[in-house]
């Protein structure tokens, strides 16, 4: 028989304000199988969980319900206050009676009825409940991360730094991302790749972390702790280990007017290339699609030139397979740069640029040297207009959300044209200025006050071009909407940073979730920021939503952070809250019919086949079997299981029936 | 369709046959030849219309050995859709396709029948389309007044389920009573449940034999509520189940292009 020991909290007043508590108790002490019910203040404080544990071992209690917050919170505090008295853990069961009772009510009998009810629901459920163990998985403590960008970068330093094996995997044929293409950074203008060019070098450097650039990550399976990841390391057509790096090849390439990515289009580079001086690794990569040898079958300059011999025109894509615990993601994100924004003459017009080529622009490594001239005529711009918002905020363009740097480095931008060229007017169109951080909004004061950028909140309605300039036509909302038109030399547009290419694909890979906007989707807003909804893959910087920098190397760090906790031991624990198929004495052995349709709906790929087999080995049923270490708990197989033969322990069918039969029958 | 039976059962190719007779009152009835002898029995024309696929998984059946099958288009993609479920292997049986013009052609493999069914287009009878256009033209209170009419007939024979091919589970949700999903007794909540249960677990997978139907002694048509079930899917994913082994199964697997209008 069941003995069932009830406790409601009055949580100080949370609960006992609107629910008569007392009440619920002694009404709770009269139903079938609870032989004690007590109320008290605070029942997850130490005397409370000790009456928890009296209970237990005086009225030797074979079940608990805990009527007080959300599971959420406190849950594991009673079922550890329930092992320590020598009760199974998972023989306690939470009542919800704050967030869903008395937080939402009026004081009134109604209100206690409802906590009664929900007392009387969990009293039913765990009557049926049965002592279950924690899983015990083993760890593989190397981690990979994906994306070398700042946030890849911190990531994978700060894992390696506490002793763990790190895999950095970039897609481009050089670590950095987006950073190592900005001039300086908000809010203290030092310069960009001075700061990160150390970090790339440590990365390079570091005896823990393999890097693999001009990498992609193709397919994951494996679960927390036990992931197997295949990486294909694309041909580079260059062999890393005899490559000095001394340049001679790009030299003489006779493939010379390719626009340069690194450069956003705003200067050419040659088949063979470094994207920038201080990539790293610093060993070139062959781009096949414009070499002349892989085009036209002749060549081989550089081949010929190469004094170590590196370049190898027949490397060939190489997959390596990994065996890691955790996946970092940190992928990163891009700008609007197509043909977007057709009214502002984007594509059209030569001097209406983006915020990332105006970085480009600004940049003593960059293609005029640090000095802002128009990409059009090579004229230094008199007056720039920078539009803010430009197709974020936008619910019209489809992107609705803020893209959050624009502001800040916009700001940046009239700052460091004004500083460069002292006559120049720099006019900055905005919807509102968002600078909430650390010395952020003195940043665009400064830009206002001292370095007179002249600010006009409004949105531009169109550009065109007139006499060699470019009429901007905007309004000025704070003086009424008066029409305002600006003839500017150069326009840059901060378009809205958006995911990047292939990250839905990445994500369905990886099983991860993803916002309507293609951004990776943590598990929690508030209390799991850097975690996904599968356990062992973790997110740092924008790949998750715009960010910063320091908010990406804060995230970076915290995803580092998540990955080293995993790492502390050799093996995890994992609530045994997964779904097993049942099983039987023969000749039935399980009622499942092994149709496999549950192996599909997995969303965990947790699900595989089993075969029974009898003394001489001969397959006798094939059934399904569930991995305990991968599955997730989910029930979505649960529900898809048309025999009903699979259940999902902690919350079985005849559990959550029971649960709901007590509601019905009230 | 005689000689090739016996002929099969001759070399030992197959254990046993199974394929129509002639019954009582002028009816046919499925029969299982285990020999030549038996085979003379064996009879085949338009009143053989039950779908024999449905015995295929049985151990009474299977049992005899491999087996043997006279079938019309449904047993074929009765034969196909219990192969993508993992009930038969390749090599499990050989079908004694016998198409239209009374043609019959063997096949010895899944991906024999899988060719021979990928020239046909499935249809479903013409008086079944009637009453599928009948039903969609109703009303919600309407169809569920016409639903609650028939079930009000039915008495929980288990009929449907004993004559699908796809219904091979060895325990049927209704025979789970711990918890009681679904009432035991024949009343009208209890038989809602029952024939909506069915049809939610045959989505995606029906075949549209129609054979449910046939089955059912009081004539409810409780074969249009898979039927329908399956215009659904082809039309949302573009998926007809029973043709190829490839299918999977519409409503276990996303797919990137998958349609969500369906969602609030």
């Amino acid at each position: 028989m069941a003995r069932i020991g009830v406790f409601v909290c009055h949580c100080g007043e949370n609960i006992s304000a609107t629910v008569d508590c007392e009440n619920v108790s002694e009404r709770a002490a009269k139903l079938p199988g609870v032989v004690y019910s007590t109320d008290y203040k605070y029942m997850c404080s130490d005397p409370g969980q000790s009456k928890i544990k009296e209970a237990i071992i005086e009225h030797k209690l074979t079940g608990v319900v805990v009527s007080a917050c959300s599971p959420r919170m406190h849950e594991p505090t009673f079922r550890k206050a329930c092992a320590e008295a020598g009760l199974n853990p998972y023989l306690c069961e939470m009542a919800n009676i704050r967030e869903q009772c008395s937080w939402v009510h009026e004081k009134s009998e109604t209100t206690t009825n409802k906590a009664f009810d929900l007392v009387r629901m969990l009293v039913e459920k765990v009557k049926n409940n049965h002592p279950l163990e924690s899983i015990k998985v083993p760890v593989n403590k190397t981690a990979v991360v994906v994306g070398g960008g700042v946030a890849g970068i911190q990531t994978s330093l700060d894992i390696a730094n506490a002793g763990h094996k790190v895999i950095l995997v970039e897609r481009e044929p050089s670590i950095g991302g987006h950073m190592s293409q900005l001039s300086e950074t908000f809010p203290t203008l030092d310069c960009s790749q001075c700061i990160l060019t150390p970090r790339m070098v440590e990365v390079a450097q570091h005896p823990n972390i393999t890097l693999y650039t001009y990498s992609e990550l193709e397919h994951t399976d494996g679960f927390i702790g036990n992931f197997n990841v295949r990486i294909r390391r694309k041909a580079r057509s260059i062999n890393e280990k005899l490559c000095t790096g001394c340049g001679l090849c790009c030299t003489k390439c006779p493939a010379k007017k390719i626009e340069s990515e690194f450069e956003q289009g705003l200067a050419y580079r040659t088949a063979i290339y470094v994207p920038f001086p201080q990539a790293v690794p610093n060993k070139p990569v062959i781009d096949r699609v414009n070499c002349r040898y892989f085009q036209t079958g002749k060549c081989k300059v550089c081949q010929k030139l190469c004094p170590t011999g590196a370049v190898d025109f027949e490397q060939k894509d190489e997959i390596i397979e990994v065996k890691a615990g955790a996946i970092v993601l940190a992928t990163g994100f891009e700008v609007k740069n197509t043909d977007f924004f057709p009214e502002y003459g984007f594509g059209k017009y030569k001097d209406v640029i983006n915020g990332l080529q105006f970085e480009r622009l600004a940049s003593a490594s960059g293609p005029t040297q640090g000095e802002i001239r128009r990409p059009s005529d090579g004229k230094i711009p008199e007056k720039i207009v920078f539009v803010a918002c430009a197709g974020s905020r936008d619910v019209a363009k489809g992107i609705p959300y803020c893209s959050k740097i624009c502001c800040m480095y916009t700001a940046k931008h009239a700052m460091l044209y004004k500083h460069k060229v002292h006559e120049g007017t720099p006019y900055v169109f905005y919807m509102d200025i968002r600078a909430a951080g650390k010395n952020y909004d003195e940043f665009t004061r400064r830009a206002i006050e001292e370095d007179g950028a002249k600010y006009i909140r409004g949105r531009v309605a169109n550009i065109y071009e007139k006499n060699g300039k470019l009429i901007v036509k905007g309004a000025d909302t704070l003086m009424n909407g008066r029409p305002v038109e600006i003839d500017a030399d150069m326009v840059v547009l901060a378009t809205a940073a958006v995911s990047c290419e292939g990250s839905e694909s990445l994500a369905q890979k990886l099983h991860v979730s993803y916002d309507s906007y293609k951004f990776f989707a943590e598990a929690h807003p508030k209390l799991k920021p850097v975690e996904t909804n599968t356990a062992g893959i973790y997110l740092a910087g924008a790949c998750q939503a715009p960010k910063d920098i320091p908010e990406s190397v804060a995230a970076a760090s915290g995803a580092a952070a998540k990955v080293i906790c995993l790492f502390a031991g050799s093996e995890l624990t994992r609530e045994p809250i997964v779904a097993k198929v049942n099983r039987m004495p023969p000749p039935i052995f399980s009622t499942c019919m092994g149709c496999g349709m549950c192996k599909e709906v997995c969303p965990y790929q947790a699900i595989d086949k089993e075969e029974i087999k009898n003394r001489n080995g001969e397959t006798i049923k094939t059934i399904a079997k569930i991995n305990p270490g991968l599955c997730q708990g989910c029930g979505i197989c649960v529900s898809f299981c048309k025999s009903k033969s699979i259940d999902l322990e902690g919350y079985s069918n005849k559990q959550v029936y029971e649960e709901v039969l007590a509601l019905l029958n009230s | 369709m005689i000689e090739t039976a016996k002929k099969l059962l001759k070399n030992g190719d197959v254990n046993i046959v199974i394929g129509y007779s002639e019954g009582s009152q002028g009816r046919v009835r499925p029969f299982f030849a285990r020999n030549e002898e038996e085979a003379e029995n064996l009879v085949y024309d338009n009143r053989c219309t039950q779908n024999l696929a449905m015995y295929v998984s049985k151990k009474e059946i299977s049992k005899y050995g491999k087996p043997a099958i006279v079938a019309n288009i449904h047993t074929l993609r009765g034969i196909i859709r219990l192969a993508v479920e993992n009930q038969i292997k390749d090599g499990d049986l050989i079908a004694l396709h016998i198409n239209d013009k009374d043609e019959m052609t063997v096949c010895s493999t899944l991906e024999e029948i899988e060719t021979h069914l990928a020239t046909v287009t499935p249809q479903i009878s013409d008086e079944d389309k009637v009453m599928i256009e009948k039903l969609d033209a109703m009303s919600l209170t309407e169809r569920r007044n016409f639903w609650e009419k028939e079930m009000e007939n039915c008495i929980k024979c288990y009929a449907c389920r004993q004559a699908c091919p796809l219904c091979y589970c060895t325990q049927c949700t209704v025979e789970v009573n711990q918890p009681q999903w679904i009432p035991v007794e024949a009343s009208i909540d209890g038989n809602l449940e029952w024939h909506i249960m069915r049809a939610m677990h045959l989505s995606g997978r029906c075949i549209s034999c129609g054979q449910c139907g046939d089955a059912c002694p009081v004539g409810i048509p409780i074969h249009l509520l898979p039927m329908k079930l399956s215009q659904e899917v082809k039309n949302i994913y573009g998926s007809i189940s029973g043709m190829n082994r490839s299918e999977g199964c519409a409503m276990a697997t996303y797919q990137p292009g998958d349609k969500e209008n369906f969602i609030g």
